[in-house]
């Protein structure tokens, strides 16, 4: 029971983490129809803002330095996620391929470019002492960073829960997602729902960043590699466009790889492709995407 | 500028002295250390053009190709060395074996198209490396890589003396793989998968099965792919993870996309151009010249992967078609100009 506890809190965890970048890859696929390879490349700029604030601003590692951290880190992620969009993907305007493309070219620049200026031994974000110790709940004893983690995931779904449901560029990115001809066609601006969208997305992957540089033990050019794999995953299982869907996928994946890892001896991979490949047969639209007509 | 009919016999010479090169008293190609890397980077020429097949020729985007070169590569290593079966068994079998696995997951992965199936080739190339580098079933040594048992391999192929029969094999790989790529695009099915590329939904009024032909694409660069596999762990020794990992996908697709797609010689040039500046670039931005520079912009510059990445950026924007593209549109302008009649 306590192992059932530990991984189940600690695949939770993990979810959470996919999220945050499965979040504005699904939301800028849905809407924009973009593979964005650079989204990896906002998760890294975001963990070495945040290890720059966490550093060089402020020391000692206290809570507060992990929460500016982590504002900042996802504010300057979400600028540079700007910055891309502005410099190559609008300009590429309905060439999905080349889109991808491009984004792909952005995130081995941007690797690169950190792995010239820093060195490519992982370096550390300070972390709050409570960060790393275990509570216990049930009788496990769990790491109070994965509360952190659940806890920032589900901050962002309802913040961005809100900004879609509640304000007027929520509703054009909707409106966007579902028919995006239509809304250009009513001579609404979507551009700025584009930046936007972009915005969220790197300000989520920035925080992201941040914390996943924090579990993983070290920043490093090359970080966000196998994490944006999940997170393109985590996408086409919940559905593109779908905030609810990469929530609800996120979560499966992370409980499933945590439980496949311990009960099959490391099979976590193996096992999620395989749940991708039993989506893609039985729903290829995803668990609450919906089928293009 | 090149015509058709001058260009033709200048690739039979260039292919005559890559043939003959090694042996010749005098020339580039006489180094060892010059025939191992052009043995490399020919290899990465005839990969890159079977990723052309599957993405320029086909048009499908798929982000796990290296999967099939890695299958090659391993299968091959694992049967020589776990089973004692003589090379060309084991290649035999491994290339059968990859062409199982592609028929399997590209049967799986072309239930979607477009963005998503790109997304899903990407999980299955990541599983694929996943399992060789956690060293799944104690098959693979992991990260260390697999070296091939030396007894096993052909005496002509062992030894620094002998590295011309690696250079030889390499180039025959390539020609290899280069008729065969020629005749599938010229064929009957290789005018399909252009169709499917230019306009699917025309293909499927056609009365033919779009399905069945982007896989038929798939198996065979995926079989196509597993052969290089083969030959690369002769040529290097041992089989490696990293030939498993998106980013040599990556870099299959920077290859062809500077090369240019669709046109053969493109991505076979962008593969070779692609290697060799993988590896001559650090010589050439570890020289006295940058240190002078501040970090800020030293740094990126001796990183190999930025120059490509700024210059695949550019040709994906400003020129698409790469070398082969330009070179066309450059011959296009010089035939129109010299046909028109002067005023």
């Amino acid at each position: 029971m306590e192992s059932f506890l530990l991984i189940l809190i600690t695949g939770i965890g993990l979810g959470a983490l996919y999220f945050l970048l499965a979040s504005g890859l699904s939301l800028i696929f849905g809407l924009m129809g973009v593979l964005n390879f650079a989204h990896g490349a906002f998760l890294t700029v975001g963990a070495y803002i945040g290890l720059w604030v966490s550093t060089k601003i402020m020391t000692g590692g206290s809570t507060l330095t992990l929460i500016a951290a982590m504002l900042i880190g996802g504010i300057g992620a979400g600028i540079f996620a700007i910055i891309v969009e502005q410099l190559v993907i609008t300009r590429l305007y309905e060439r999905h391929i080349d889109q991808a493309l491009v984004t792909v070219g952005v995130s081995l620049v941007t690797a690169a470019v950190l792995g010239g200026w820093f060195s490519k031994d992982p370096l550390m974000i300070p972390t709050p002492k409570w960060f790393f110790n275990a509570t216990n709940v049930g009788g496990a004893a769990i790491q109070q960073d994965r509360f952190l983690y659940i806890a920032v995931a589900l901050f962002l779904l309802l913040l961005f829960i809100s900004i879609l449901q509640f304000t007027r560029i929520g509703l054009v990115i909707r409106a966007g997602v579902e028919n995006r001809s239509m809304v250009t066609a009513l001579g609404i601006n979507v551009r700025l729902a584009f930046s936007t969208v972009f915005f969220m997305g790197g300000f989520a992957a920035g925080i992201g960043g941040v914390l996943i540089g924090a579990y993983i033990g070290g920043v490093t050019p090359h970080m966000s590699a196998s994490w944006l794999i999940y997170g393109f995953i985590v996408v086409v299982i919940g559905g593109p466009g779908s905030l609810g869907g990469s929530a609800l996928a996120a979560l499966l994946i992370g409980v499933t790889q945590q439980f496949a890892n311990f009960y099959l001896t490391g099979l976590g991979d193996f096992v999620v492709v395989l749940l991708l490949v039993l989506v893609l047969l039985l729903k290829p639209e995803g668990l609450l995407g919906k089928a293009k007509s | 500028m090149l015509r058709w009919k001058y260009s033709r016999p200048l690739l039979a010479l260039l292919l005559i002295y890559a043939a003959l090169g090694p042996i010749l008293p005098f020339g580039p190609l006489r180094g060892v250390g010059m025939q191992q890397t052009l043995a490399i980077a020919l290899l990465y020429g005839a990969l890159a053009l079977t990723y052309d097949l599957l993405f320029g020729f086909t048009g499908l985007l798929s982000f796990g190709h290296a999967l099939y070169f890695a299958c090659g590569a391993y299968l091959t290593t694992i049967f020589v060395n776990r089973l004692h079966w003589n090379l060309a068994l084991a290649a035999l079998a491994a290339v059968a074996i990859t062409a199982i696995v592609a028929l399997l997951t590209g049967a799986a992965a072309l239930r979607t198209s477009g963005i998503t199936f790109a997304m899903v080739t990407l999980a299955f190339g990541e599983l694929g490396h996943v399992l060789i580098s956690r060293d799944f079933g104690g098959l693979t040594n992991a990260e260390n890589g697999l070296p091939i048992d030396a007894k096993a391999i052909p005496q002509i192929f062992i030894g620094v003396v002998n590295t011309r029969y690696l250079f030889w094999l390499a180039l025959a790989i390539l020609v290899f793989i280069y008729v065969a790529a020629w005749w599938i695009t010229e064929s009957s099915a290789g005018r399909v998968f252009a169709a499917l590329r230019d306009n699917e939904i025309r293909v499927s009024v056609l009365g033919l099965n779009p399905y069945r032909f982007k896989l038929l694409s798939f198996v065979v660069a995926g079989v196509l792919a597993s052969i290089t596999g083969v030959a690369m762990v002769l040529v290097l020794g041992s089989a490696l993870p990293e030939y498993a990992s998106t980013s040599t996908t990556i870099a299959l697709l920077l290859m062809v996309i500077i090369g240019g797609a669709v046109t053969r010689w493109g991505a076979v040039l962008g593969g070779i151009l692609y290697s060799l500046a993988n590896t001559r670039l650090q010589d050439l931005t570890q020289n006295a010249a940058l240190e002078k520079l501040p970090k800020i912009i030293s740094g990126p510059l001796t990183e190999p992967t930025f120059i490509l990445g700024i210059l695949f950026i550019l040709i994906v924007m400003f020129a698409p078609g790469g070398i082969s593209g330009a070179y066309y549109r450059a011959r296009f302008k010089y035939v129109l100009r010299s046909t028109q009649p002067k005023k």
